[in-house]
């Protein structure tokens, strides 16, 4: 295990897919498949507010990520989940350029079709290429990692197996090119040198799987040239 | 599914699709008179269908199918349970089917789509009520037995639509059944209460006397398979396997859904201006033929 481990941590994480234009209903979507985690994210708009909403100057996002009732190893209820919707909505909204699209919404749905491990980042990191494949304005792709503290050990990019025995999570949502962060959460126990490390760790990955995200957009848009 | 002009000036193209959006039945009308559809095809031919196996690695048995830009995955999950009093052979299935918001801009979260209950239902009883005629049926509920009156197999079927053009439960029964054909038991024992437990995958080599009940990894046997076909009325056309934007425009369906042995198991025509005559009927179920 540990073997296996240490050879994980030198090539990072699981093997990372992207692909674009998994949904044709939608402006935009993508399709993002790191090791068992599979999931597809649309997104539709800019288009009308709903009529309760109060007039705004800029534009708003709308987040919902759900999971389907086969996607934990135990058949669940495939209901929406709020707490990673609302994390969504923050990891996203500081890269999207709102005022590109005033008094309208952009809503990014994600469905979580396999859970895998580490399924809030992979949401979020395919969420910003769906958003790009849509022609949403971004001051950057959101690239995001997480990293699972197993007594000693950091484990970066997590599976199922490695979150349910860990002390402590972090995770980093950053735009790799200009090195900002839009998200940081932690939970569990940390001690503040195990923290930087992990900070470190994760903005390397995410510059990593930015530059992949990056190159899947650019694939996609060479294809379509043809 | 891209403009169907690839004319070289571009205003002329703009004038094309903004016709398109503003009169879209006259726009297909004007096809249906070249008998051909706005996405290249003659009024009879179904889009390309593709079907993909095992897409699902912690379900029992799952596809994905695709008709044209409509797709649908399917998973199934089996689960030990014990029959009921009134039949203690039988297993029994739950289909469910899902239209996440994913799938279409019409469907918003937590408001369920219209058409999700209506196809929902039409596929359980596609599946079903085979089941209850026993000599037709496309799964014998007996099959799903594991001991008489004591434990059976719960079939949990869930489909989910990915991304919806038309033709929703045509895409979503061929991926129902596929899903079935790609069905595996998994492996149970007896544990030492008597009472018949799923064995992972892991502990199956197991020394502590724990025999597997069912030793090879048995498939399920389908008796009959059914195919459905969806056609739309308009006048005197029919248009096979609709598009969503002709679906919305051409409101008049008819689905027809045939064995493989070309037996009539359902047919549906959900309202709609158009009247189906006998002939577009007996035209419906021919084209469902030539496509079988």
């Amino acid at each position: 295990m540990a073997d296996l481990r240490l050879l994980r941590m030198r090539c990072y994480w699981r093997l990372a897919v992207f692909r674009t234009g998994a949904v044709n209903a939608a402006s935009g979507s993508a399709y993002a498949e790191i090791g068992d985690t599979k999931v597809i994210v649309s997104v539709f708009g800019p288009r009308e507010s709903k009529k309760a909403m109060m007039y705004s100057d800029i534009g708003r996002l709308n987040c919902n990520v759900s999971y389907t009732t086969f996607a934990t190893p135990v058949r669940g209820q495939g209901s929406d989940n709020k707490e990673f919707s609302s994390m969504l909505h923050k990891a996203l909204e500081g890269a999207i350029i709102l005022d590109s699209f005033p008094k309208t919404t952009v809503d990014v749905f994600a469905l979580v079709l396999e859970s895998g491990g580490s399924d809030l980042p992979v949401v979020i990191s395919c969420a910003s290429v769906a958003l790009a494949d849509a022609g949403i304005m971004m001051y950057d792709l959101v690239a995001s990692v997480s990293v699972s503290c197993l007594g000693k050990n950091l484990v970066i990019d997590p599976v199922l197996e490695e979150e349910s025995y860990q002390d402590g999570s972090l995770m980093i949502s950053s735009m790799p090119s200009r090195d900002e962060v839009t998200q940081l959460t932690i939970t569990g126990e940390w001690s503040t040198a195990k923290i930087h490390e992990a900070m470190m760790l994760c903005l390397d990955a995410c510059s990593k799987l930015g530059k992949i995200m990056r190159s899947c957009l650019k694939e996609a848009a060479l294809a379509s040239q043809e | 599914m891209g403009p169907m002009n690839d004319s070289s000036d571009l205003s002329s193209e703009m004038e094309v699709d903004a016709f398109r959006r503003l009169f879209p039945l006259r726009f297909h009308e004007r096809h249906l008179l070249e008998s051909i559809r706005p996405d290249g095809r003659p009024l009879g031919r179904a889009r390309d269908t593709t079907l993909a196996f095992g897409a699902v690695a912690s379900a029992d048995g799952s596809a994905l199918a695709k008709i044209g830009c409509t797709t649908m995955l399917a998973a199934i999950k089996m689960e030990v349970m014990t029959p009921t009093v009134e039949s203690p052979n039988e297993g029994c299935i739950a289909v469910e089917f899902h239209m996440p918001p994913i799938c279409s801009p019409t469907v918003r979260p937590g408001r369920p789509a219209e058409v999700a209950p209506v196809v929902s239902k039409q596929l359980s009883d596609t599946i079903l009520r085979q089941v209850v005629m026993t000599f037709s049926g496309m799964i014998d509920l007996k099959d799903l037995s594991l001991v008489n009156g004591k434990a059976a197999w719960m079939a949990y079927l869930d489909i989910y639509c990915l991304d919806a053009d038309g033709a929703l439960f045509d895409t979503a029964l061929l991926s129902a059944v596929a899903a079935f054909c790609h069905l595996k038991f998994p492996m149970v024992s007896l544990n030492d209460d008597g009472r018949v437990v799923v064995v992972s995958g892991e502990s199956k080599g197991g020394k502590s006397g724990k025999e597997a009940v069912n030793k090879e990894q048995r498939k399920l046997n389908l008796i009959s398979i059914p195919f459905s076909l969806t056609c739309t009325l308009h006048n005197n056309y029919i248009l096979a396997d609709p598009t969503a934007e002709e679906e919305s425009i051409m409101e008049t369906l008819v689905t027809v859904v045939l064995d493989s042995s070309l037996q009539l198991v359902s047919f549906y025509k959900p309202g709609g201006p158009v009247l189906a005559f006998t002939s577009a009927v007996m035209v419906s179920s021919d084209l469902q033929k030539a496509i079988i």
